[in-house]
């Protein structure tokens, strides 16, 4: 009996309302076949087609000790949400150095967001290499600025002062030394870093009398001052640090086609407007390819 | 002998032999799991290598507030004394009061109400550190009592007012001369530095709250809905407050996140995290009897959550350049 005649016969027997026993068995052993059978197949079928779209290909791992960045569920859906429009890409920040540095050494299915300071540590046991660095006011590089309200006429007067950073306790030490020179060590190591979620934070916590002193980025200072003039005259910029590198996008080595299909879709997220949102969530307005300088910039020691 | 309801699992004796083992293993893991949970629940001490003379006493760690708290006060200090969870069972106290005696801990941290309570109650010669406490001006503050507010500075507020979006330049309150007359004072000189006109209305318990938000909604940009007791007398009173704003399209920026479901635009709280690490600080300076030190601190960090759907709405202008700044973003 063919398929058609199959059905008609069911549906015969459906339309009379007294269906004998035997007839009910076959009736529901036909529904199994007739019916049933080609919808699973059809979902096996449907989803088997839609499987390798709703699978990751490649990730963006991020990790950035300059930012105290605390939104990782906010960054996560927002990043995730943009990236599916390319593909089964996704975005993992990451709060924890030491689980990212150990992804880091293992993982070749993605690129990294990392801080150019953080780079400059791994690059002599990691085989990763950077490709863009991120831009801000149309400038790669920031420098760091230890502000404070109170008169200090000698670095050892910062002895044992509390410090408001938006950024890591390793990487805030690390700045105060090479701020304050090698020679005044124990100054920088009898600092107290007061960690908070952001510059502004860092900054307002010294006008308002929570923190002695902040070590921002030069354009944070520049933001307050447009937002609140008088609270950013009350800040004497005690010492600025040297000019570093904006965080970079690293690849692994050696690049596949996806490390190269991820980072230019990384680096045309300013073109479109939501990408462009995405980035001031990073506090970045796009990328740019490392020139020559950049790059060796990040391989001195 | 455990009979399966499975007819079939019976007649296969070693299935059902390994899932008796199995259930007999599953049993005593729930078993000894029920009675960890239990003692961790009521007193969760320990005393590994103490470096620092400190107590913490938790109002209830399965909060997520006071976990966070809790958690950045050991990124600061990570071995302490001791820690207790007071959990649901702080009534039962007399063996923890016992445990409490016994460390004899310098200072205490007490994180929530319910842990401040306590250590008040058992010891009076430890210092008190407090955290994730609203309104701790209701609180009676002896000599040796110190703590981080809960509440921003309202300078911090409106300077974030104002980055986040810079063409809000009219910024309504309603509040109780009765709480914060002094407050509002402050607030609006502070306003002024930064180009924020606050128009205030004052109210007291008679007023009518509609009539008087009805007046403020004509002249304003956003509402700023604070912590004021007398406004927020009546949950009533508060989605009246809501449903007004929403109707004459203007944004509210408030201060706690339970507002955000009843449809506030912006809202700006301390940042727990950094309340715990705060304290943290209080303590080691206490413990090195540093001199000059402030018996109520302010939060230093902040906690923005943004409503994006309702910036939309209300037409606002976002600063997409504070987005960094901006913890939460709901859409």
């Amino acid at each position: 009996m063919g398929m058609y005649r199959k059905i008609k016969c069911i549906l015969s027997h459906t339309r009379n309302h007294t269906i004998p026993y035997f007839y009910k068995s076959v009736f529901y052993k036909r529904c199994t076949y007739a019916i049933l059978f080609p919808t699973f197949l059809c979902i096996f079928l449907f989803t088997n087609t839609l499987a390798p779209c709703a699978e990751y290909k490649y990730t963006i791992y991020f990790y950035n000790p300059e930012t105290n960045i605390n939104n990782f569920a906010s960054l996560k859906k927002e990043f995730d949400l943009y990236l599916s429009r390319f593909g089964g890409y996704q975005f993992q920040p990451f709060s924890e150095r030491e689980i990212f540095e150990k992804l880091i050494s293992e993982k070749k299915d993605g690129i990294f967001i990392i801080s150019s300071w953080h780079y400059k540590q791994l690059r002599e046991n990691i085989s990763i290499e950077p490709i863009l660095v991120a831009v801000s006011k149309n400038k790669s590089t920031c420098r760091r600025i230890f502000s404070t309200s109170r008169i200090i006429n000698d670095i050892s007067m910062l002895s044992g002062m509390n410090v408001a950073s938006a950024s890591s306790e390793d990487y805030t030490k690390n700045v105060l030394i090479q701020m304050f020179g090698e020679n005044k060590g124990a100054v920088a190591s009898s600092i107290k870093i007061l960690s908070v979620p952001k510059e502004i934070d860092a900054l307002m916590s010294v006008g308002f009398g929570m923190a002695d002193a902040a070590v921002t980025t030069d354009s944070s200072l520049a933001k307050l001052s447009a937002i609140n003039r008088k609270l950013h005259d009350t800040l004497k910029q005690l010492l600025i640090s040297n000019e570093t590198l904006l965080p970079i996008v690293a690849v692994p080595k050696p690049q596949d086609e996806n490390h190269k299909k991820l980072a230019k879709i990384i680096k045309d997220m300013e073109a479109a407007v939501e990408g462009k949102n995405k980035l001031s969530m990073l506090g970045f307005d796009g990328w740019k390819i490392l020139n020559a300088s950049e790059k060796e910039y990040l391989e001195k020691q | 002998m455990t009979n399966y309801k499975n007819n079939l699992i019976n007649n296969i004796p070693i299935l059902a032999a390994i899932l008796r083992k199995q259930s007999r293993k599953r049993t005593s893991l729930a078993f000894f799991f029920i009675l960890f949970s239990f003692l961790s629940g009521y007193t969760n001490t320990s005393y590994p290598d103490t470096t620092e003379n400190v107590l913490i006493i938790n109002s209830d760690i399965s909060i997520k507030n006071y976990s966070l708290a809790h958690t950045g006060f050991k990124t600061v200090i990570p071995n302490p004394k001791g820690e207790i969870n007071l959990g649901n069972k702080w009534k039962e106290k007399s063996e923890t009061e016992k445990i409490i005696r016994e460390s004899g801990p310098a200072i205490i941290y007490c994180i929530g109400i319910k842990a401040y309570l306590f250590a008040q109650e058992v010891t009076n010669d430890a210092t008190v550190i407090f955290s994730s406490i609203i309104n701790w001006r209701r609180l009676t503050i002896k000599e040796n009592t110190y703590g981080i507010s809960s509440e921003l500075l309202p300078s911090m507020q409106l300077t974030m007012y104002r980055y986040l979006f810079p063409k809000t330049n009219k910024i309504g309150v309603l509040y109780s001369k009765e709480y914060n007359e002094e407050w509002m004072q402050q607030a609006r000189e502070d306003a002024k530095d930064i180009g924020i006109s606050l128009v205030g209305i004052p109210i007291n318990k008679k007023t009518n709250i509609t009539s008087a938000l009805k007046k403020l909604l004509k002249n304003v940009d956003a509402i700023w809905l604070t912590s004021d007791p007398v406004v927020l007398s009546k949950t009533d009173a508060v989605s009246n407050i809501f449903q007004q704003c929403n109707a004459a399209n203007i944004p509210v920026f408030t201060y706690s996140e339970a507002f955000i479901d009843a449809g506030a635009t912006l809202v700006i709280s301390a940042d727990i995290p950094t309340t715990g690490k705060q304290a943290a600080r209080l303590t080691l300076d206490l413990l090195s009897r540093q001199e000059k030190i402030e018996k109520i601190n302010t939060p230093a960090g902040s906690h923005i959550s943004i409503n994006l759907k309702k910036v939309a709405e209300n037409k606002l202008m976002l600063n997409a350049e504070a987005l960094d700044s901006v913890n939460q973003i709901i859409q």
